[in-house]
């Protein structure tokens, strides 16, 4: 049954080679085209899932050296997690997109973008791990750069060097588990040859740190954040939500299969690495959330609201504690839909008012009562509110981080954590207000209705609804995580 | 057969040396250029698929320095990297000159270097190296001083100043392995110096003046000043030669000098190989650098080869099977990567005249095979798996880390330093080209289009290339192996 | 006593009486007699050469039958006999690739007399190579003088009148100081012929007399000979000398003369003081400074001149440098390669002179760098050899200046570090200037003028230019590839020395 991992990583490269041999310049030609083909890569992306098992050894490239695929639970989670986000986002931007120029490029970079996450997400070693993470961002710069701005610009160069960087301090990883492992391909609990590494240690420590810090740049791990509000804001949206939504759990990915997969987290657990790793996500928390409170540009706010938000999950996989992994997991799935969620309203909005500034959206709330209403049922879910989403993973990391005996940052995490989440309603929930309650001077009576259509309307409500159920029902998806973290921590 | 290497070496050096009697008319030039470099070439591809055939000795200089040639593991990996890559230039060549003049000289020197090339190859002792090593450069000179104009002279100037500087360090060098080693001076694995024998600060210091004289042509800093300013030959004179032939000839000869002559046995853990794996490893981040800094195109490409010629000093450097075999491979990779760069830039100045990166705003889209090509050479030299530069950056990584030591690490973060440097100056231009500020005004740029077809073929064949080489080069890379350990 | 071994002798006497014939014949009878004569000298050597390989031996030759220490002596060995042919070859070839100028630049009239001073040159230089005896020696080196300052006037002009001077006064000031020395050496002595100075030398330092005078002496005679072969510092004259000259006579002053006097002193260094003490008396030291210093100032200098002449002539200040430093090295290889050395230069610089002769043939008679564009396209002949020429210096392979390099680097590797340091970087700075000046002047030799000037001018090839030229070219490259034999050759020539 190996083949059949191929066909998520396959199907998409083969649409955006359809695309780019005959492009479909009618509008409906091509919503069709899209929508039917991202639908068919859930389709293959959930047999894959439900069918699929093994290692399929693809492309020997030298001695010890084999482009391998293959999937485990983890990867299942994920692959159908990027399938799932991408069908929303190719569906939000038939319409948001409508009338814009390029937009046969946009597809064939959306697709193969796709296609080099499926690479990632069913990598089953190392070298598959980094293949896939080179061409994820070779393949979304063209997304980031789309309207080719200066801004948009400026950001998708901080893009390329961010995430070159971040790249090579991943390869730097890839030598070493290569030099000192028992081979590169993903074991639960790591693959450090105790032999090879003795004297090492140091060399190797230090390697798995860059690694996390490289890898965890694609997710915004300070100090290799700075591109992420350079380059989200001024994608398309529907490009911003993947790049903010899935691109960063991509990120994210990597950095559990190096730390759990490769080096193991009992080489890494009471380290200095451990805990410089959890330094990090705790400042990159608090200042996303603080730089997200006094920005005032809607998609930025969203931006460093996602470096603050990626870096809970970060601190929940530096814990190395089954709990805590747990709720990382989890967060990986809702923030994915509620970040999504969040830049899709935005997107609309901006695209329906022409007003990119958050304070000018005053009565917004009345003009589109459906958007802004998914809006905050977002919001809240980001906050941290029960019974929504955001809720069962923080308090499942808050649960995890004080039972890991971890001195210091056992009881501080939560504590960043709460004072995040206030922030977090102090950012996101000003613009509620002022959309349903912009004060008496704002005659709202006579606003034309702005409401989207259902192209966009739909997957915002797809993604609240998801929202409202994890929360509701956290079990299974928190069930799995636990039942893989077992394995690793 | 073994006269097939005779052949393979006079045949473009004399056909070469008489075009210019023949007065021929362009598409009769063409041919006969062709004609002789396809023969040698073939010539060459028989010598490989044949393997070893044993020593030809040709003339005697003293009763023990005699020329001869012999063609084995490292030899044969020149000698075909070469033998690939001198028709598709050729080919590319014969369009560029249309638009300059003296076509006779320049292909006759042309096709004399491919010649003395291959004999740097195919030699089976250091003297005969070193004949032809100067044979190189005396005949190489006239390529760059093609144009006549100050430029070019002053170019072609420092081209010789450092060319014959080094020759003659590596001469001295020569002289300490004559009367300390083998006063035949031939070629043997692992070097024919005793290991423990006398006066071995002398050896150590005539192994230096080996690596930096040879190491001139090797672009190592601080001799690399003449090969950006060589950068205003006509392109495929520094495309071939200036990223392939010449410089390659330089890591040739230093890779000579290190395992077939001194050997590891003689140099690991000495002061000599720190020195000289020091500089290769600053070489390395120092040409990044400078490419990134440089706006003209093919001074940065240039800069980059000082760049990628380290990677393979440093493979050379680590006195290790591995070493060599990443280096080995480095040497194969690079120059096909290195040669698509230039191609690309040589057609961007051809049909559009730009020769700076601020200028090819918007290029993309008219010239798309030029820079597709541009693109899978960039992505691959940047190190992106699936493309060839990859699998060598690893190999001398891999080399490297099982070596062990403060000099090689650092040598592997340099490797990554330089990983992303060069993503900085190659993937800027596709930005550039691609993405053009939204409103920059399309003037000029209706003229520009891709370039003929001989001009267009090498961009698919080497891109073909590329991409073969990058996934399926697993046997190729086994032969190294085997060639680095001796066993060929 | 065979045959041959009176041919030595032969040659020197007969070369005087050659020189009076030509002074009565008219020029081309005279010419024909002296290149026969040469012809012949050139045969008897060879065959002299021949012998003393064969019965591997040297012989003291005496004539009028007188032993030592009343009669005359003549030494014949190995390496003698070698540099008899060579130099004997070399003039030959010389005069014949330059006939023409020598015709067109000379007075009427007054051509046999310049085939005298020809004749009474290469007599002089036997008698160097040859000669046992100190007087003798000094006799001939004042014969050479005097003959060498003639060729150098052949062309009266303001410049060449200025420049015989100018080499009369150097040169007889180096006479003058070698004078000095043998008549001091004389006093302490009271011999003349080299072998019984020799053991007097011995004896007395043994004992540790005389000492300092005889240091003085040593100097006097390194001095004296430095000067007259133009070593740094005293070479100021030669670049006037021998770039005013007409070609044949620069080719033979640099090619010949020079080394005529390098052979005395080295005969002086080994048969009368012995190699030991002139290594204790660090003379060997300041040959080998001044050696080098020639070596990169004499190349300098050449890297600035804009006549071919007188670059070439700044050349051969370099090239003598490179003997000096062979000596220097004060060991049998340093020795070997100053040997190579002379003959190697012997046979480049002649022909290096006669193609600028052919250049200044087909671009008007001048020799400035900016008119020769083109010389090569105009005289391929010259142009090849030229280019032939400028290899050899560079020292490529399978040229005679790369034996030099190998020779000469084999001595250093013999020596001591701060030699060895010293000597390796000479070599590489050398070989660099070296090729800054000689290989833009092939490069310009084969580019068209942009004017267009002497477009249609080609090369009139007299047999004698193109058969001097072909012989020069094979010459080279015969020594650069029969090396093996000739070092060989100069090698049993050292041990039969007298070492």
């Amino acid at each position: 049954m190996g083949f059949l991992l191929l066909l998520p990583i396959l199907f998409p490269l083969a649409a955006a080679l359809a695309l780019c041999l005959r492009p479909l310049r009618a509008q409906r030609r091509r919503r069709a085209f899209t929508v039917a083909a991202l639908a068919l890569e859930l389709g293959l992306t959930a047999l894959c899932a439900a069918l699929a098992g093994g290692t399929l050894p693809l492309l020997p490239l030298a001695e010890g050296l084999c482009v391998t695929f293959g999937i485990d639970g983890l990867g299942r989670i994920f692959s159908l997690l990027v399938a799932f986000m991408w069908l929303l986002s190719g569906v939000f931007t038939q319409e948001y997109m409508a009338d814009r120029e390029h937009l046969g490029r946009y597809h064939v970079f959306l697709f193969l973008t796709e296609g080099a996450l499926m690479c990632l997400c069913l990598a089953a070693n190392y070298l598959t791990l980094y293949l896939g993470f080179e061409l994820m961002t070779l393949c979304s710069l063209p997304l980031a750069l789309h309207t080719q701005t200066g801004p948009a610009r400026r950001g998708g160069y901080k893009y390329l060097f961010y995430s070159v960087f971040g790249a090579c301090l991943g390869l730097l990883g890839f030598y070493t588990v290569h030099t000192y492992g028992r081979g590169t391909a993903f074991a639960p609990g790591g693959v450090l040859d105790p032999a090879k590494v003795a004297g090492h240690e140091g060399f190797v420590a230090a390697a798995a740190f860059l690694a996390v810090v490289g890898f965890g740049a694609k997710a915004g791990l300070f100090p290799l954040h700075a591109w992420l509000p350079a380059a989200h804001p001024e994608a398309p949206a529907g490009a911003s939500a993947l790049l903010s939504g899935v691109i960063t759990k991509g990120g994210v990915l990597c950095v559990i299969r190096v730390v759990y997969y490769q080096f193991g987290a009992a080489f890494l657990r009471g380290t200095w690495v451990q805990y410089a790793w959890l330094a990090l996500a705790l400042v990159t928390v608090l200042l996303g959330s603080m730089l997200a409170y006094q920005e005032k540009l809607f998609k930025k706010r969203l931006a460093y609201s996602t470096v603050s938000q990626a870096a809970y999950i970060l601190f929940g996989l530096a814990l190395l504690q089954p709990t805590a992994f747990a709720g990382a997991i989890l967060h990986v799935v809702v923030h994915s839909a509620i970040k999504d969620g969040l830049f899709f309203t935005a997107g609309a909005v901006i695209e329906k008012t022409g007003q990119t500034d958050v304070r000018a959206l005053r009565g917004v709330g009345r003009a589109m009562p459906f958007t802004m209403g998914c809006y905050t049922v977002l919001s809240l879910g980001l906050i941290g509110i029960p019974p929504l989403g955001g809720f069962a993973s923080k308090w499942l990391l808050a649960e995890g981080s004080l039972a890991s005996g971890i001195p210091v940052f056992g009881w501080l995490g939560p504590a960043v954590l709460l004072v995040s989440a206030l922030l977090t309603a102090g950012y996101l929930f000003p613009i509620t207000v002022s959309a349903f309650l912009p004060g008496a001077d704002l005659d709202g009576t006579s606003a034309p209705p702005l409401e989207p259509g259902p192209w966009i309307t739909l997957p915002l409500a797809v993604l609240t609804a998801l929202t409202v159920l994890t929360g509701l029902f956290p079990g299974p998806l928190a069930d799995a995580a636990a039942a893989i973290a077992a394995a690793l921590c | 057969m073994r006269f097939l290497m005779l052949f393979a070496v006079l045949l473009p050096l004399v056909s070469g040396a008489v075009l210019p009697l023949f007065r021929f008319r362009r598409r009769q030039r063409e041919r006969y250029v062709f004609a002789a470099v396809c023969a040698a070439s073939l010539a060459v591809l028989a010598l490989l698929l044949h393997g070893p055939a044993g020593t030809l000795r040709l003339f005697p200089l003293t009763s023990t320095l005699i020329v001869a040639l012999r063609l084995d593991g490292a030899g044969a990996v020149f000698a075909g990297l070469v033998a690939f890559l001198w028709p598709l230039a050729s080919l590319y060549a014969f369009e560029y000159i249309k638009h300059e003049s003296g076509d006779d000289r320049f292909f006759a020197f042309y096709t004399m270097s491919y010649g003395v090339t291959l004999g740097i190859a195919m030699s089976d002792n250091l003297l005969t190296l070193y004949l032809f090593y100067e044979l190189l450069t005396l005949v190489t000179l006239p390529l760059v001083m093609h144009s006549r104009d100050v430029r070019s002279v002053r170019a072609g100037m420092k081209y010789l100043c450092y060319s014959i500087a080094g020759a003659a360090c590596a001469f001295l060098g020569l002289m300490v392995l004559y009367t300390l080693g083998d006063p035949t001076l031939r070629f043997v694995y692992g070097g024919f110096l005793p290991a423990d024998g006398p006066r071995r600060t002398l050896v150590l210091v005539g192994y230096l003046l080996c690596f930096f004289g040879f190491g001139v042509k090797a672009a190592v800093f601080p001799f690399h000043g003449w090969l950006p300013a060589a950068g205003v030959a006509p392109t495929p004179v520094t495309a071939l030669l200036h990223a392939v032939a010449v410089v390659k000839a330089g890591v040739f000869a230093v890779l000579r000098v290190t395992f077939y002559c001194f050997g590891p046995a003689v140099l690991a853990g000495t002061w000599a190989q720190h020195t000289a794996m020091g500089f290769a490893v600053f070489t390395i981040v120092f040409g990044s650098a400078m490419a990134l800094r440089e706006p003209h195109l093919k001074r940065r490409l240039a800069y980059s080869t000082v760049s990628n010629l380290s990677y393979i000093l440093f493979g050379i450097t680590l006195m290790t099977p591995a070493g060599l075999a990443g280096a080995l491979a480095h040497m194969l990779f690079h120059g096909v990567m290195k040669i698509t760069l230039f191609f690309c830039a040589g057609a961007i100045m051809y049909k559009t005249q730009r020769q700076y990166v601020p200028e090819l705003t918007g290029l993309g889209r008219y010239m798309p095979v030029t820079f597709a090509a541009f693109a899978v050479g960039g992505a691959a030299l940047a190190g992106t798996p699936l493309l060839p530069g990859f699998l060598s950056k690893w190999g001398l990584a891999a080399a490297a880390m099982d070596a062990g030591g403060t000099l090689p690490l650092l040598g592997v973060a340099a490797l990554l330093v330089s990983a992303f440097l060069t993503a900085g100056y190659l993937y800027a231009p596709l930005v550039e080209a691609f993405f053009p500020p939204k409103g920059a005004g399309e003037h000029g740029l209706a003229q520009a289009h891709d370039p003929g077809l001989l001009m267009k073929v090498p961009f698919f064949v080497l891109m073909a290339a590329m991409l073969a080489l990058g996934v399926g080069s697993r046997g190729l890379l086994a032969l190294l192996a085997r060639i680095a350990a001796g066993r060929w | 006593m065979a045959l041959v071994q009176n041919f030595p002798f032969i040659t020197i006497v007969f070369s005087l009486t050659c020189g009076v014939l030509c002074a009565v014949l008219p020029g081309r009878g005279a010419k024909r007699l002296c290149l026969g004569w040469l012809a012949l000298t050139t045969a008897m050597s060879g065959a002299v050469l021949r012998f003393t390989l064969t019965t591997d031996g040297s012989f003291l030759y005496r004539m009028g039958k007188w032993g030592a220490p009343f009669g005359n002596e003549l030494r014949v060995g190995v390496l003698e006999a070698l540099m008899a042919t060579a130099f004997s070859g070399v003039m030959l070839l010389s005069l014949l690739g330059g006939m023409r100028h020598i015709f067109a630049d000379c007075e009427p009239g007054k051509v046999n007399l310049y085939f005298t001073m020809c004749a009474l040159l290469m007599s002089s230089l036997f008698a160097l190579i040859y000669t046992n005896d100190l007087f003798t020696a000094y006799v001939f080196v004042e014969i050479n003088t005097i003959a060498s300052c003639a060729l150098v006037m052949l062309r009266s002009s303001d410049r060449t009148l200025v420049a015989t001077t100018r080499y009369l006064i150097m040169s007889l000031l180096g006479s003058g100081l070698f004078l000095l020395g043998i008549v001091t050496l004389y006093g302490i002595t009271g011999e003349l012929l080299l072998e019984s100075i020799a053991e007097k030398v011995q004896a007395l330092f043994a004992a540790g007399q005389y000492s300092l005078p005889l240091t003085v002496i040593i100097g006097f005679f390194s001095v004296g000979l430095a000067v007259k072969s133009a070593l740094f510092p005293f070479h100021s004259w030669l670049p006037d000398a021998h770039g005013s000259a007409t070609p044949s006579s620069s080719a033979i002053l640099s090619g010949l003369v020079l080394k005529g006097y390098i052979i005395v002193l080295i005969k002086i260094f080994y048969r009368v003081f012995g190699l030991e003490i002139i290594v204790s008396e660090q003379v060997s030291r300041f040959l080998l400074l001044f050696g080098v210093l020639a070596m990169l100032v004499g190349s300098v200098n050449a890297l600035r001149e804009r006549d071919l002449k007188r670059l070439l002539a700044y050349s051969s200040v370099a090239q003598v440098g490179y003997i000096y430093v062979g000596i220097g090295l004060h060991s049998e290889l340093g020795m070997v390669a100053a040997c190579v050395q002379i003959l190697a230069h012997a046979l480049t610089k002649p022909m290096l002179f006669i193609c600028a002769g052919g250049f200044m043939d087909v671009s008007g008679g001048h020799k400035d760098l900016a008119a020769i564009t083109g010389a090569g396209l105009r005289d391929p002949l010259g142009g090849a050899a030229f280019s032939v020429g400028a290899l050899s210096m560079m020292g490529i392979p399978f040229f005679a200046g790369f034996v030099t390099k190998l020779e000469l680097a084999r001595g250093a590797l013999e020596a001591g570090p701060v030699t060895l340091g010293i000597t390796f970087a000479a070599l590489a700075v050398s070989t660099l200037l070296n090729a800054l000046y000689y290989i833009p002047i092939v490069f310009n030799l084969y580019t068209r003028p942009r004017d267009g000037a002497w477009a249609g001018v080609r090369q009139r090839y007299h047999w004698e230019y193109a058969a001097a030229l072909a012989a020069f070219i094979a010459l080279n490259l015969g020594f650069g590839m029969g090396s093996d034999w000739v070092v060989g050759a100069i090698r049993r020539g050292l041990a039969l020395f007298g070492m």
